[in-house]
């Protein structure tokens, strides 16, 4: 058997959209005018791409390198989420959260303080049931196996429209035994997946931009999740600075990305985003934040969501 | 019985023995490797990783010092900084040092041999004199009380430790690229990230084909554990640049001490071949007299030649320092060294290397293995201990991020810590031995008049103070 890399590095770049189609199978068939299909030219695109989605180095690089801050974007929303002082009898149990910034404190005070508060947050997080979580649009699997080493996470399903993407998903999954029953891929629109399949944490990211029709595809999305439950996203803001800095630096100029990733015209701002989500009962935005693509820096936070790339994490409330 | 494990049973049964497979393979039981294991253990983040540490030598010695300590100072000691010990706090072994062995020393005198310069530098609790062996038993006693405290069976616990075991071969997992270690019992490990804390001669870095640059100073550095003529009063350290290299004399507990004394190569040889009543009257002398009397008792060993060198030595010492009163004896001179400890003596060749990179895919590099220096400021073990700092905040950040611990992008965050500071200290380190190790004229009087102008200088002072006492 040929090592699995190269096997990776080997994978026919066909459209396998196009076949998709032509089979009877019936998971794999979805006709292409779907509202949430997205267009054949940004499936090719995509298809291209399998091959090198692994190589740190490579063409996905920057999209490696974003998912560090994306990770850590999801564990401080999930974090602050956590009412420290939930299960307490008495006012003794209680865990101090001071009501102003913890650094004013003096330095072995404000250490004492977190690593209490840390304590007791392993030991909720210990106690509660572990997490189901749905990767839209999950590509070769960057985010969709970070989420699946960590320790509150039961299992992770990611769904893609690109054959060629998730065959490399799965062949880069195998060479970590860590992942073997935690992890799992499919061929799959969002709505195809059944509506009894609900999840604690659904994620979606570096998709929407990608898609024809971003209000459907974040309406089936959001009937997937349980009460209390999340959706993460990231997209790109439709403004000058967004073109700049993805098509005109990182396509043509820096060629960090490859040429035909992005469309201008599908990018979406995160006020109508906002807005979108103060019509959706039952679902509000918890957290939203700017980040920004530095060469030789990588990437960071930002305090402006409005302006560039952005991540957002809506909850639902009831 | 699992599949898992039936599998593995009936692999045994044919030559080819099965591979274990874990988180986190050390090579090396040294003081960067253990202290690596430990902190591991020790973060609520990482404590979960399969853990294997493979060491070479026997480590008896180190896991019986706690309870059976011995009563003589061993001669491997190094000098820790405040920034270690702290450190090793958080880590939760400092408070198995044995307290009684460890002497911290809040000033270093440092003279030259070609000048009357000299410097002193005063810092409260400036450094701590702690023997090897020490700092691997608490290193050692704190895995095993972690161990306890998770109330897990030993083959749960996730980190074993073998000694005896040496590194023969590595390889690449044919599947998935892990590297795979072949041990000299016949075993094989497979892991997911290999740290190399093994020392000057790492296989892993040769392994991993970083290449390492550096060089040979020539010099051996010469170790014993000595007495001296009282318990000292103020604790302090002691060196003088010689041309031949820098003598260090440190302190330990009551009238014990510890020398590192930087040699020729011949030189080193001969020292820790003659007679010990010689050997303590030169270490006295190299204290006192000028340089051409040095050269002259080298020459006269070198050839095998000892009548009357040690009523020479200790006239001439009495009458270069006859002239000084009481007082001036104390500040400018260490106590004079009265006896040897058995067998105490040994020899290390000194140099100086960097690798390139301390990683690379699914490798990491700590300590010796990534950078060796010469022994003159202290640094090398302290070096390593904020490497292992560093790469286990790099491990944790990765495990938060759901990475795999191997991937280069959890890895380069240490390496990028690290390498910048590193540098800068070998660098130092480097030109101190070489601008020291010059007799000519006008550079002995340049550096004289640096050696002054340093100690009246507060501000470029309070710096040297800083690298010294990593602060
Ligand atoms: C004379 C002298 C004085 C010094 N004084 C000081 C001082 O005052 N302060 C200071 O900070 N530092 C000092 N140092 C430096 C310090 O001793 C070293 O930096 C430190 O010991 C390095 O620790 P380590 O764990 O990285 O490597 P090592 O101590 O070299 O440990 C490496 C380990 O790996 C094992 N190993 C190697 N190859 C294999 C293999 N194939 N299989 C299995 N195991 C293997 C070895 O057996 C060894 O135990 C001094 C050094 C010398 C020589
Ligand atoms: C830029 S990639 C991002 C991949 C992954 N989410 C990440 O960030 O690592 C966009 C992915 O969305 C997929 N995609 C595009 N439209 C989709 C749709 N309608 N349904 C599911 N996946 C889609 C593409 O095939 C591609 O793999």
């Amino acid at each position: 058997m040929l090592p699995i890399k190269r096997q990776l590095r080997s994978l026919p770049l066909k459209n396998y959209v196009i076949r998709a189609l032509s089979t009877s199978r019936p998971s794999l068939h979805f006709p292409i005018d779907k509202k949430t299909s997205t267009s054949q030219d940004e499936m090719d695109h995509f298809n291209q791409l399998a091959s090198t989605w692994w190589d740190v180095d490579g063409p996905q690089r920057i999209l490696h390198k974003m998912n560090l801050l994306r990770m850590d974007f999801i564990q401080e929303t999930l974090r602050n989420s956590i009412d420290l002082n939930q299960d307490v009898e008495s006012p003794d149990e209680e865990i101090y959260i001071p009501g102003y910034n913890i650094d004013l404190l003096p330095k072995p005070i404000a250490e004492q303080i977190i690593a209490e508060q840390e304590l007791k947050r392993e030991e909720l997080v210990k106690s509660q049931p572990k997490l189901k979580a749905l990767d839209i649009g999950c590509g070769g699997g960057i985010l969709s196996e970070s989420l699946a080493r960590l320790k509150q996470i039961e299992s992770v399903k990611g769904v893609d429209l690109s054959t060629d993407v998730l065959e490399a998903a799965k062949l880069h999954q195998r060479l970590d035994p860590s992942l073997h029953d935690k992890l799992q891929y499919r061929l799959s629109a969002v709505e195809d997946i059944s509506k009894d399949e609900q999840f604690d944490i659904i994620t979606m990211f570096e998709m929407l931009e990608h898609v024809n029709y971003p209000n459907e595809v974040l309406k089936s999305a959001l009937g997937h999740i349980k009460p209390g439950g999340w959706l993460f996203i990231s997209t790109i803001n439709r403004d000058f600075i967004s073109w700049f800095t993805t098509i005109f630096m990182g396509e043509h100029v820096l060629k960090i990305v490859p040429v035909g990733t992005h469309h201008l015209d599908k990018y979406i701002n995160e006020t109508e985003l906002q807005d979108w989500f103060k019509e959706q009962k039952d679902f509000k935005v918890a957290n939203s934040k700017g980040c920004i693509y530095l060469p030789f820096n990588g990437w960071s936070f930002t305090d402006s969501p409005n302006v560039g790339n952005f991540f957002m994490a809506i909850q639902r409330t009831k | 019985m699992s599949l898992i494990f039936k599998r593995a049973l009936a692999t045994a049964k044919s030559v080819v023995p099965p591979v274990k497979t874990v988180d986190v393979l050390i090579i090396g039981g040294g003081p960067a490797g253990l202290t690596l294991g430990a902190s591991l253990k020790n973060s609520s983040i990482t404590k979960d990783l399969k853990i294997e540490l493979v060491e070479g030598f026997n480590l008896d010695p180190v896991k019986k010092f706690y309870d059976e300590t011995p009563e003589h100072f061993t001669n491997r000691v190094v000098s820790l900084t405040p920034q270690t010990i702290n450190f090793l706090e958080k880590t939760g072994s400092w408070k198995f040092i044995k307290q009684d062995r460890i002497q911290p020393y809040d000033s270093i005198v440092v003279t030259e041999g070609l000048s009357d310069a000299k410097i002193e530098f005063d810092h409260h609790s400036m450094a701590t004199m702690v023997e090897n062996v020490n700092i691997q038993s608490s290193l050692y006693q704190r895995i095993k009380e972690l161990e306890q405290e998770s109330e897990l069976k030993s083959e749960d616990f996730g980190l074993n430790l073998r000694d005896n075991t040496r590194v023969e071969q590595i390889t690449k997992d044919e599947t998935n690229q892990w590297p795979v270690v072949h041990l000299s019992t016949g075993e094989q490990i497979k892991t997911r990230l290999l740290v190399g804390a093994d020392g000057f001669n790492s296989p892993v870095r040769k392994f991993s084909g970083i290449e390492s640059r550096g060089w040979f100073y020539n010099r051996f550095g010469v170790v014993a554990t000595l007495k001296l003529e009282f318990p000292v009063f103020k604790y302090a350290g002691w060196q003088r640049f010689l041309p031949t290299g820098p003598i260090a004399l440190l302190p330990l507990p009551d009238d014990n001490a510890t020398l590192v004394w930087s040699q020729t190569v011949e030189n080193s040889e001969m020292l820790t071949k003659i007679d010990s009543e010689i050997f303590i009257n030169l270490i006295n002398a190299a204290f006192v007299l000028e340089d051409v009397d040095m050269q002259f008792y080298y020459k006269q060993l070198n050839k095998g030649e000892t009548e009357g060198l040690i009523e020479d030595i200790q006239w001439r010492i009495n009458h270069a320092t006859q002239k000084y009163s009481d007082e001036q004896l104390e500040e400018n001179f260490p106590l004079k060294v009265v006896s040897i400890e058995e067998n105490s003596r040994a020899r290390f060749p000194l140099k100086l290397s960097h690798a390139d990179s301390y990683v690379s895919e699914r490798i990491a590099l700590v300590g010796d293995a990534a950078h060796t220096t010469h022994p003159l400021a202290g640094q090398g073990l302290n070096m390593g201990q904020m490497d292992v700092q560093s790469l286990v905040g790099a491990i944790e950040k990765g495990m938060q991020r759901g990475l795999d611990i191997g991937n280069p992008l959890v890895l380069e965050p240490y390496w990028a810590d690290r390498y910048p500071e590193n540098h800068l200290l070998l660098g130092v380190v480097d030109k101190l031995h070489k601008l020291y190790s010059i007799r000519s004229e006008p550079i002995v009087a340049l550096r004289s008049f640096g050696l002054k102008a340093v100690n009246s200088m507060s501000l470029l002072k309070d710096f040297m103070i800083g690298k010294v006492s990593g602060k």
